[in-house]
């Protein structure tokens, strides 16, 4: 007897369908090559053998790259201002843990003092069922900042892929509920869980990048103003967006009216601390220098992030590195910080 | 942090609604201050609001005009002078344009009271020296009739106010008001006269040193244009202030007012959030020219 | 001359460059922190110099960087960067005696996205790619895969005309072994020029569904040398900075128009689009269009005016109604 269930991998299909009737149900889909969290099409389930890791991280599901905050429209009293109607509540199957944490991290500025409105309840209405890694990249190195890749509590249901079966491990009441209601899942075995353990240790031991985040942030602290090596490793930087776009835990946003006649919209939208108007003001932008803002970025993550939340802001997933257009790699900055 | 010279909130804000929805206000008043700077006075639209509505010294709020765009400005009124509230506008963006070109009766956006407030705990029964550029005056100013509201709380006050030249000065009128105030040592400069300004020449900081206010037992409120509280800090300390003994006002582009956007950060205070008023010991640690 | 003598030779030249004080930076390629991937190497530091490496790799165009490193610079270029240098100095945005151009035929680099979907793994789970003139190896799983260099090259190596450098001070090595396939690199071209108009409207609609505005297509490109973007102009505010299918579709389309004539084809706009846009099928057609409508390619003459500055008589005017 164990606390564990199970779910034949064939049985995918007619699970998520039943889910679907309460919930919208997202799975890993390639578009274009490109491998993001879209809706489901009620079908099919390939994704179960190519899927490693999306491209859009698992955040656009809560803080989408684009949303209207709001409406409005100009009469003769005066202005009318509307909300948007509320989210489709969502199931999301298939996030990795490093994903899966960085909700959790991004959780902490959204209901930091004031709670966002739009953020909050998208993710209150959420299920998240995680499943393991059986591939890591070369780029991960989720293991140093305290995540394994094959374990999460930051989900309602953690699915392990042990062969022809996913074993599912209930994390939460919701998870709970949830899969008691399914009708394909069966009672797991003992060597089952035996063979999920393997599983998950080859998956821990797949993940060979490493930082050392050991007193990273007073590090940080004392090289603030070494300018010589904020230049150095700022050099190849192209001050585009990707890093920080496709970063699970990186939430900086731009907020934009349109007007259009007599009525309108205003929307927030992805931003980025590498761009150059980033901080510009209409007398001096504090940040002109490239160098900067290449600091900005990292000791945001490494240094101000875990000063004001106690964690540090990055989850290990290594697609800043996969897709940087010139492979600038945060793991190599933080290993050569100046004593 | 909970350091004498950290006064950052700490407060829990409690939102009710949406927090980024602006609440519609009326412009009843517009007063040119100079050229490119305008003071509005405006009023809520709605009754309730007017009358629920408060705030410190010090703090901002985001000013829509919908459509446009929203931009931060401090709430240069002070709230011992509630009837109505005042915010002062220099004209250099799309944002600042479209304020401009509003008339009174306009209706825009406002969503505030955001950030921190002067300390007024910790200057009560100092001696202020209150040293402002430009419209750097403006957030100063709320605290100034704050002071000015309730006299006997405080002991000496020096202002030292200057601007590029006798057309950049804002709020004369207050000005003037401040400088026929017995209570108050009012010293206004430019930093080139025109043929008819007979007052002193020289950049505030010069000033600064030449008034030369005693630190004993006194707090600087600084404000304006980053180079001018760059080369303040110096002459402070040179005349005895400690670093706690400095206050200033900061301004960084922000876009949601609230801490969330990420943008306005200098390390790990946002200026929205922790701020925009901080002492100079705050600031001064391991951030180099972030503000 | 194989890459190991190239590379010996380069390291040479490039550290003499420093010792001697005739440049201030070199910038070149060394090896990235991935399988398979190049980075930008920009050092002062003559110790750094035998990082530098020529390989099958090495994608990026480096003149990016001349635009904004104050000094003098010595720099490494195949022949698309070099074509991207020439362009630079017409628009008088490098100046020609500020640096020395180390030239590398380029043999065509191999494109690991079409190797990632000839073989359904993707790169990191790959244990070797060679070259070998016209062929391509790969190990993978402890087998060998032969693949065609045609198969594997980038699109835009497929159809370069000139794979040894334009301009340069230094050339490393004979000229190029590049094996071109002009027919397969217009693939996507060809099949879009097939499509209706209301087709053609549909398919971009899609692509630029995906599209995150991170504007890495404009960080990337030498051609993108603007201090200050017109989507960051917000007076006026010409476009809406968020990334609505229209807004990215006509930041696209005029960022082309903008780059019209400078652009070389060098390709990197596609490659490190993060949601694969066909950004080259916009790029590579402007760039026909330039030839068609001027008899112009960019990047060829250092003391020619950019051609839509310039003006000649002989310029078509049928478009004028």
């Amino acid at each position: 007897m164990t606390n564990s269930k199970k779910i034949n991998k064939k049985d995918i299909g007619g699970l998520l369908k039943e889910w679907s009737q309460e919930f919208t149900v997202f799975i890993p889909w390639r578009e274009s090559g490109v491998a993001m969290l879209d809706k489901w099409d009620g079908t099919d389930t390939g994704f179960i053998d190519w899927y490693r890791n999306t491209v859009k991280p698992a955040k656009a599901n809560f803080f989408p790259p684009m949303e209207e905050m709001f409406r409005f429209q100009k009469g003769r009293e005066g202005y009318h201002i509307e909300l948007p109607l509320d989210e489709h509540k969502q199931l999301i199957f298939g996030i990795r843990p490093c994903d899966a944490r960085s909700l959790a991290i991004l959780d902490m500025t959204f209901t930091e003092s004031y709670q966002d409105p739009y953020y909050l309840p998208k993710r209150n209405n959420a299920v998240l069922i995680g499943l393991g890694c059986l591939k890591p990249y070369d780029s991960c190195f989720c293991t140093s900042l305290g995540i394994s890749p094959a374990e999460s509590t930051d989900v309602d249901l953690m699915l392990t892929d042990i062969g022809d079966q996913f074993l599912v491990k209930e994390i939460t009441q919701k998870g709970k509920e949830l899969i008691a209601r399914a009708s394909q899942v069966e009672e797991a075995t003992e060597a089952d869980e035996a063979r999920a353990k393997e599983v998950r240790k080859a998956a821990y031991g797949k993940v060979t990048r490493r930082i050392d985040t050991k007193a990273i942030s007073e590090k940080l602290l004392s090289c603030f103003d070494n300018q010589d090596y904020w230049e150095k490793v700022a050099a190849k930087c192209i001050s585009c967006g990707i890093c920080t776009f496709l970063c699970p835990t990186c939430y900086c946003f731009d907020i934009n009216d349109e007007l259009v006649k007599r009525q309108g919209a205003r929307f927030r939208s992805w931003d980025s601390c590498a761009f150059p108007i980033y901080t510009k003001m209409p007398m001096e932008n504090p940040r002109v220098e490239k160098w900067r803002r290449v600091r900005q970025r990292v000791c945001h993550k490494f240094e101000f992030y875990p000063m004001n939340f106690g964690t540090i802001a990055c989850t290990g997933c290594g697609r800043c590195i996969r897709l940087c257009p010139v492979n600038w790699d945060i793991t190599q900055t933080l290993d050569k910080l100046p004593g | 942090m909970t350091s004498v010279t950290d006064i950052s909130h700490g407060k829990e804000f409690l939102a009710r609604g949406n927090v980024y929805l602006p609440h519609i206000v009326v412009i009843d008043k517009i007063i040119d201050e100079t050229y490119d700077t305008r003071t509005f006075h405006f009023n809520f639209k709605d009754e309730k609001l007017r009358e629920e509505f408060t705030f410190d010294s010090g703090q901002f709020a985001e000013y829509s005009v919908l459509g446009i765009g929203e931009a931060p400005f401090c709430i240069s009124s002070s709230p011992t002078r509630s009837d109505h509230l005042e915010f002062t506008v220099r004209r250099v963006g799309r944002v600042t344009n479209a304020l401009h070109r509003l008339g009174v009766g306009a209706e825009i956006g406002f969503r505030g009271a955001y950030g921190n407030s002067f300390p007024l705990n910790l200057l009560q029964g100092k001696n202020l020296v209150f040293v402002a550029g430009g419209i750097g005056l403006a957030p100063l100013r709320s605290l100034i009739w704050n002071v000015i509201d309730n006299r006997d709380r405080y002991k000496k006050i020096d202002i030292i106010y200057g601007a590029r030249s006798p057309a950049d000065l804002c709020f004369k009128y207050d000005l003037d008001t401040w400088d026929e105030d017995k209570t108050v040592n009012m010293v206004t400069t430019v930093d080139k006269g025109d043929e008819s300004w007979t007052g002193r020449e020289g950049f505030v900081p010069q000033i600064l040193e030449q008034v030369a206010p005693s630190a004993t037992n006194a707090v600087a409120i600084v404000c304006g244009p980053p180079i001018m509280i760059r080369f303040t800090f110096p002459v402070l300390e040179k005349l005895g202030f400690t670093p706690e003994q400095m206050i200033t006002t900061l301004e960084k582009r922000m876009k949601c007012g609230i801490g969330k956007c990420g943008r306005c950060n200098i390390g790990n205070l946002y200026v929205c959030r922790d701020g925009p008023v901080f002492t100079y010991a705050q600031i001064k640690g391991f951030v180099s020219s972030e503000y | 001359m194989k890459n190991r003598e190239m590379e010996q030779r380069l390291r040479h030249e490039a550290k003499t460059w420093l010792e001697e004080g005739k440049v201030d930076y070199v910038i070149g390629f060394e090896p990235g922190s991935l399988k398979f991937t190049t980075t930008p190497l920009i050092t002062k530091d003559k110790d750094d110099i035998d990082r530098l490496v020529i390989n099958p790799f090495m994608v990026n165009n480096l003149s990016v960087y001349l635009t904004e490193i104050k000094g003098r610079v010595g720099i490494v270029a195949k022949g698309c960067d070099s074509r991207s240098i020439i362009s630079l100095i017409q628009d008088n945005q490098v100046v020609r005696e500020d640096i020395i151009i180390m030239g590398i035929p380029c043999p065509g680099l191999i494109d690991l996205s079409k190797v990632e979907l000839w073989l359904g793994r993707d790169r990191d789970e790959l244990d070797d790619i060679t070259r070998d003139g016209d062929r391509v190896v790969i190990m993978v799983d402890g087998k060998e895969r032969n693949f065609s260099a045609t198969e594997v090259l980038f699109d835009n190596c497929l159809s370069c005309e000139f794979p040894t450098p334009q301009e340069y001070d230094v050339l490393l090595g004979e000229t190029s072994s590049l094996v071109a396939d002009k027919i397969a690199s217009r693939d996507k071209i060809k099949k879009l020029e097939g499509m209706t108009s209301e087709q053609r409207w549909e398919f971009w609609k899609g692509e630029f569904n995906r599209c995150l505005r991170c504007y890495a297509c404009r960080s990337v490109c030498p051609s993108c040398f603007c201090k200050q973007c017109f989507v960051d102009e917000s007076q006026p505010q010409w476009l809406l900075p968020v990334p609505r299918w229209q807004d990215n579709l006509m930041f696209q389309i005029i960022r082309n128009i903008h780059v019209a004539g400078r652009c070389t084809d060098c390709g990197e706009c596609e490659r490190i689009c993060p949601v694969n846009i066909p950004l080259r099928s916009l790029t590579k057609k402007m760039y026909e269009l330039v030839g068609d409508l001027f008899h112009y390619q960019a990047g060829m003459d250092k003391s020619a005016p950019p051609v839509l500055t310039a003006y000649e008589y002989t310029d078509a005017e049928d478009f004028i109604r």
